[in-house]
């Protein structure tokens, strides 16, 4: 937006404006309310819902001010008899045929019509005809419809075609028959959630959290997601110590991603209050025999001992969905406590080539928003890091970007991109050396891409002017990761700016990255090391690796593969009930509150660590606090100095950790490397040419998205269950089979069927 | 059925008796497409001036004056210029498009291809309302007689004009008729209107300049490069050029199609005369719906002894307005509440949903006349009408609101009697009274 200022006069008073900015953004910001429902922002205009009507000087008839973009001398009211009878009348025509029973609505207490009503509308009621009725439904497992109360401001629609680029729910029927459907009667979506979360009433609903409380009796924590390195932030709400529901609404947190989740950060968080969780440590003392609970003053000493026995052949793993202060205090374990350097993270994607060659700055997602030319490489963003896929797809709709997807698979971001380089099955390799190293035609042979589509992306980052970003994950090699991160930089001109964008899998991967300088890979610690301290599970894949050690320490919520080989489980507290940070993709350091106390006995990694560190004689001096850990990693770790928890208090303005772009250097070594793999690719290779499904991987059932029941129905492929009336979960088996017979049938029958014939409808509902 | 001019010579109606009118050969023998030829050798402004000074307004409804909607159009724009011809005609009392289209096809294409040629326009659609489906093989077939001419096409008559005519038809939706939604259906969307600005002057079909004409008003165009713009204008008044079509129905002995000069004196001679007078000697004048039912009904009082003259500034002085010129006359018969009721209920039928005061509104409207026509009216009614419609005049997405609001507000206020009936007595005058 340009920074010319143009005079409005709003309700008599002169300010300066900014030009093209939108009236109802400027008269809010001057302290002039106005009602809306429709609006919002950096979505495609609506003007529907009537609510914002103002009278502008000279124009004819009242105007939506969510549609006026502010021109200079512009005379604007806000206030008048004229304007609040309009306003009156929006809220009396929504309510007409609006259900009056609020407090059997999920929404009620956070519903923005009622608000709207209260503050706007007329409360004495002159609708006497009978209200149009339609029942509850189901539009998915997640996703609860009560149809009746939609005021059809199409936030829904919007998000679900704008930032979701699924366009899975839409507008059906007309007048005022109209209603919002899906296609087919199902929703066969990620079921992100977000048109749930927008929708100012209550006709789109949390179908995990449905009925279990109300708005008002929750108590709301700011903090930030679980599952995906975007770091998004949330609100938890929870009360008595039990977690109901993750919502991002704007009035109880104000993050980087403002109201947009996904499927996992909004509703698997069944995991926390999980029946399954560890309830007490847990002590195998023999073998092959079976774990036993103890006690932590037990178990501990046990530990100690055991520890003590190995000397310094203890290996140290931390998963890096922990906090900073975990992985810290982990690493610290490590060096401080068995004097051993052998620590690893149990990440599949080590992020050290890519900040180790870190040659222009990190991006964040404001500037994805805004950036002009994007290149992804690999990586499956809309199934992995849901928000940097949303921006994407803005920068292309909203701001016209342009965005090159090369890949091996047609993925779905790629149908938003420009230009599509589909490589050759597992040569993405090739790619990075072709770009990197424009002077090598034959690699392209290689690639199974034409030396043209190349030139053509390299002309339009040419002819780039503004923000020109790279993203990539881990299924580039080492290597090639390096080489790229290192190249970045020299893109970058005087009216360009070339920054980096990794794709990293877990919530916290950069701070595992960050806390852990020094690290081995996960294999060389698992191999070498006699004895092991896990924080979190390993990867299925490696869990033979623990067979035949002296002594494993496993810190754990729940019973996992890697459980199975361990002497001892601690239990470990969830994310929700600890304090402390996750470092995002952008390298924004932000905030994990506790909005539980911990569940059972289970305690927060880092005391687990620190408590078996005191029992080997290592004091960390953190004094059980978790603000201590955080000081003594700023002044630890270079990026993060001079931070303290105070600095990231507000989510709104995140703080990023410092990395120092190294300058180019010399990587003959990984080039040659890098050439060696790609000349090892095959000479002519297939291309993948099937497009993954929606939530392949957002759908999975893990051990911690497995406890939300929801999750099994759409790994199960999401059907649709006969009845839409019942929640499919009453339905269906979890295994996707139908569990009731003739359920459909049952709540279908009709009056006389009940008078009739009570015995066989009754028998109809048969569990399986 | 009548279909004739009165007080001129028929220009819209010139070919609708004469056999086989729609054929290209019978179109030309009456001097078809000789506009076309001498537009193509004029510049583009001096069409667009010539339209202009013809004081053509446009025909659909709006009455907005078609050569300065021309003049809005980036002719330099490197886009695509699209015209789109609005053959939706689905307000009720209005026939006057179908008879041109089925009759007359030729003189659509030809106005359409001297527009396409003056805004440098490669594409024309014709999108004819759904129930008109029956009517399009007509068009298809002059357009491939045309194109068998070098007509439509590439290269027409040898220049190097190119232009394509294609024909479209709606679902069945009266918004369809409004000329964003028109788009949004020609598109293949929901057939929603869009904010405007931009106008589809700037950005149209495919967000692209486009025109958007009625029927009667692309049929003009020939007649205006035929005769120029000064002598067309002359043939009606000053700010309301030309001749309009009216499509008069109800209680006249004779309806039909009916081609005047603008500014026609009077209205009440029209009916009591041109039309044949009150279908049932015995039976008053009671009501005119002049321009098709979104425009403001009229009284007796308001016509007899008036002198109301036929155009766009004349309706208006006397309480209403041309619209489509759809002219609906009602004799004492007809109970206001009971037709206006009926109207609600299509527009309430109409209603997109896109926005709250017109869906919600016109459904509420409804049921408070279902209520009164059981019997259950209360007086209070009458004011909530009003407010009501006050409520959504003005106040809507576009102007199916404004529409619906219209013909209620006119009826109170100039029906009370009918009203008093239905919210006091609770019956009309045929004794029924609710069966509660
Ligand atoms: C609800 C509504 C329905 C309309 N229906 C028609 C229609 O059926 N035919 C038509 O020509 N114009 C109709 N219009 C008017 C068009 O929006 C538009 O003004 C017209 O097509 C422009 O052409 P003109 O300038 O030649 O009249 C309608 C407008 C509204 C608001
Ligand atoms: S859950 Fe997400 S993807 Fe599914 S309909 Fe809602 S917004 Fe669209
Ligand atoms: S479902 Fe909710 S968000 Fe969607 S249109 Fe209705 S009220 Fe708006
Ligand atoms: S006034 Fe509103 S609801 Fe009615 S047709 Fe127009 S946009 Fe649709
Ligand atoms: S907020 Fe402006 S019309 Fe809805």
């Amino acid at each position: 937006m340009s920074t010319e200022l143009i005079k409005v006069t709003i309700n008599e008073q002169e300010f300066e404006v900014e030009k093209g900015a939108k009236l109802i953004e400027v008269c809010r910001e001057k302290g002039f309310g106005i009602p809306s429902f429709c609006y919002y922002g950096d979505l495609a205009l609506q003007a529907s819902c009537r609510m914002c009507l103002v009278r502008i000087e000279k124009m004819p008839k009242l105007q939506t001010s969510c549609t006026i973009t502010c021109t200079d001398g512009m005379i604007v009211t806000t206030q008048s008899e004229e304007i609040e009878k309009a306003q009156r009348a929006m809220s009396e025509f929504l309510l007409a045929n609006h259900p009056l029973d609020c407090p059997v609505c999920d929404r009620g207490g956070e519903c923005e019509l009622q608000e709207m009503v209260m503050d706007w509308g007329d409360l004495e009621e002159r609708f006497v005809e009978r209200k149009n009725a339609q029942p509850e439904k189901f539009l998915s497992p997640i996703v609860a419809n009560d149809p009746q109360r939609c005021i059809l401001c199409k936030r829904c629609t919007r998000v679900c075609d704008e930032w979701m680029g699924e366009e899975a729910i839409e507008a059906g029927n007309r007048g005022v028959n109209t209603v919002i459907g899906t296609y087919g009667g199902w929703l066969g979506c990620s079921q992100c959630g977000n048109c749930i979360e927008v929708c100012p009433t209550g006709t789109l609903l949390d179908g995990v959290y449905r009925h279990e409380t109300r708005p008002w009796e929750m108590d709301q924590t700011r903090t930030t997601d679980v599952y995906s390195s975007d770091g998004m932030q949330l609100s938890i709400g929870s009360r008595g110590g039990e977690v109901h529901r993750i919502v991002a609404r704007d009035r109880y947190v104000n993050g980087l991603n403002g109201e947009f989740l996904d499927v996992k950060a909004r509703f698997a968080h069944g995991f926390i209050n999980s029946k399954d969780r560890i309830k007490t440590p847990l002590i195998r003392y023999k073998k092959g025999g079976k774990l036993i609970p103890s006690t932590w003053d037990e178990a501990i000493h046990f530990v100690g001992s055991k520890l003590k026995e190995s000397g310094n052949n203890v290996g140290v793993v931390a998963s890096s969905r922990l906090t900073n202060e975990s992985i810290f205090t982990l690493k610290r374990f490590a060096t401080e406590a068995v004097n051993s350097n052998n620590y690893a993270v149990s990440d599949a994607y080590d992020l050290a080539p890519f900040f180790d060659n870190l040659s222009a700055p990190l991006c964040t997602h404001k500037e994805i928003r805004h950036a002009k030319t994007i290149l992804l490489i690999g990586g499956e963003p809309e199934e992995e890091q849901t928000f940097t896929a949303k921006q994407i797809r803005q920068a292309v709709r909203n701001g016209g970007a342009k965005f090159i997807v090369v890949h091996d698979t047609p993925i779905r971001l790629a149908a938003q991109a420009s230009q599509f380089i589909h490589v050759n099955k597992g040569s993405l390799d090739a790619f990075a050396l072709a770009f990197a190293d424009q002077s090598d035609a034959t690699i392209t042979k290689k690639l199974g891409a034409a030396q043209t589509e190349i030139d053509d992306l390299l002309k339009t980052i040419g002819e780039t002017e503004g923000d020109f970003i790279i993203m990539f994950g881990g299924d580039l090699s080492a290597e090639a990761q390096a080489v790229l991160a290192n190249v970045a930089g020299s893109f970058a001109s005087d009216t360009r700016r070339a920054l980096l964008h990794p794709l990293p899998l877990y919530n916290n991967s950069v701070g595992a990255n960050d806390m852990m300088a020094g690290k081995k890979p996960l294999e060389e610690v698992l191999r070498t090391s006699k004895a092991l301290l896990i924080a979190g599970s390993l990867p299925e894949d490696k869990t033979d690796l623990l067979a035949n050690k002296d002594f494993v320490v496993v810190q754990e919520l729940f019973e996992t593969a890697t459980t199975e080989y361990a002497d001892v489980v601690l239990p470990a507290a969830s994310f929700a009930e600890v304090d402390g940070t996750f470092t995002n993709n952008a390298g924004f350091v932000q905030r994990v509150r506790k909005a539980i106390e911990p569940i059972h006995q289970s305690k927060p990694d880092w005391v687990i660590a620190s408590m078996i560190a005191r029992e080997l004689g290592a004091d960390f001096g953190y004094n059980f606090s978790s603000t201590m850990v955080f000081k003594a990693i700023a002044d630890s770790v270079p990026a993060y100095e001079g931070l303290r928890y105070p600095l990231l208090k507000d989510e709104s303005k995140p703080v990023q950790a410092k990395y120092s772009p190294v300058a180019k250097r010399d990587l003959s070594n990984e080039f040659a490397a890098l050439r060696r793999k790609v000349e090892a690719l095959p000479e002519t290779s297939e291309k993948i040419t099937e497009t993954p499904r929606v939530g392949h991987k957002l759908h999975r059932v893990t051990t911690m998205t497995g406890k939300t029941d929801q999750f099994h129905l759409l790994a199960a492929g999401n059907p649709k269950p006969e009845n839409l009336l019942v929640s499919p979960l009453v339905q269906f088996n979890l295994d996707g089979t139908p569990r009731l017979v003739e359920m459909a049938e049952a709540a279908s029958v009709n009056v006389k069927d009940r008078i009739d014939d009570k015995e066989t409808v009754a028998s109809k509902v048969v569990l399986k | 059925m009548e279909i004739k001019a009165i007080g001129c010579e028929p220009l819209q109606l010139k070919r609708v008796g004469m056999k086989d009118s729609h054929t290209l050969k019978v179109y030309q023998e009456t001097g078809g497409y000789e506009s076309l030829k001498k537009a193509m050798n004029m510049t583009q402004d001096d069409i667009i001036n010539e339209v202009k000074a013809s004081a053509l307004r446009g025909r659909g409804g709006a009455g907005f004056p078609t050569g300065m909607k021309w003049s809005f159009v980036p002719r330099q724009s490197p886009k695509q210029k699209y015209i789109v011809c609005n053959a939706d005609e689905s307000e009720p009392g209005t026939f006057k498009d179908r008879y041109l289209l089925e009759l007359d096809p030729h003189s659509l294409i030809e106005g359409m291809l001297i527009a396409a040629f003056a805004l440098g326009s490669q594409a024309c659609y014709i999108y004819y309302r759904g129930e008109y489906r029956y009517l399009i093989d007509i068009m298809d077939k002059a357009i491939e007689e045309a194109r068998a001419a070098n007509l439509v096409g590439k290269n027409i008559l040898g220049s190097d004009f190119s232009c394509e005519v294609y024909t479209h038809t709606g679902a069945g939706a009266y918004i369809c008729g409004e000329e964003t939604a028109l788009l949004s259906s020609l598109e293949g969307y929901r057939g929603h209107p869009r904010m405007k600005p931009p106008f589809p002057a700037i950005e149209g079909l495919y967000a692209s300049p486009t025109v958007v004409n009625n029927v009667e008003t692309l049929t003009s165009v020939p007649q205006i490069i035929e005769m120029g713009g000064e002598a067309w204008k002359k043939l009606g008044t000053e700010k309301s050029g030309g001749t309009k079509l009216w499509s008069v129905s109800g209680h006249v002995k004779k309806p039909g199609v009916y081609e005047l000069p603008m500014g026609y004196a009077d209205m009440e001679k029209f009916i009591m005369e041109d039309c044949g007078g009150m279908r049932r000697p015995d039976k008053k004048l009671k009501a005119v719906i002049p321009g098709g039912s979104s425009v403001y009904i009229m009284n007796a009082e308001q016509i007899i002894g008036k002198n109301v003259t036929l155009d766009y500034e004349g309706l208006v002085e006397a309480g209403s307005m041309v619209g489509s010129g759809g002219f609906i006359v009602m004799d004492e018969t007809v109970d206001v509440v009971e037709s206006t009721k009926n109207l609600t209920e299509f527009y309430k039928h109409e209603s997109c949903g896109w926005c709250t005061p017109c869906r919600e509104g016109t459904d509420w409207l409804v049921k408070i006349f279902n209520r009164i026509s059981i019997g259950e009216g209360r007086p209070e009614d009458a004011q909530l009408l009003l407010d009501i419609c006050d409520n959504i005049e003005g106040k809507s997405f576009c102007p199916l609101g404004d529409a619906a609001a219209w013909p209620i507000q006119s009826a109170v206020k100039r029906f009370p009697e009918d009203f008093k009936k239905w919210l006091l007595n609770k019956t009309n005058d045929n004794g029924y009274t609710a069966n509660v």
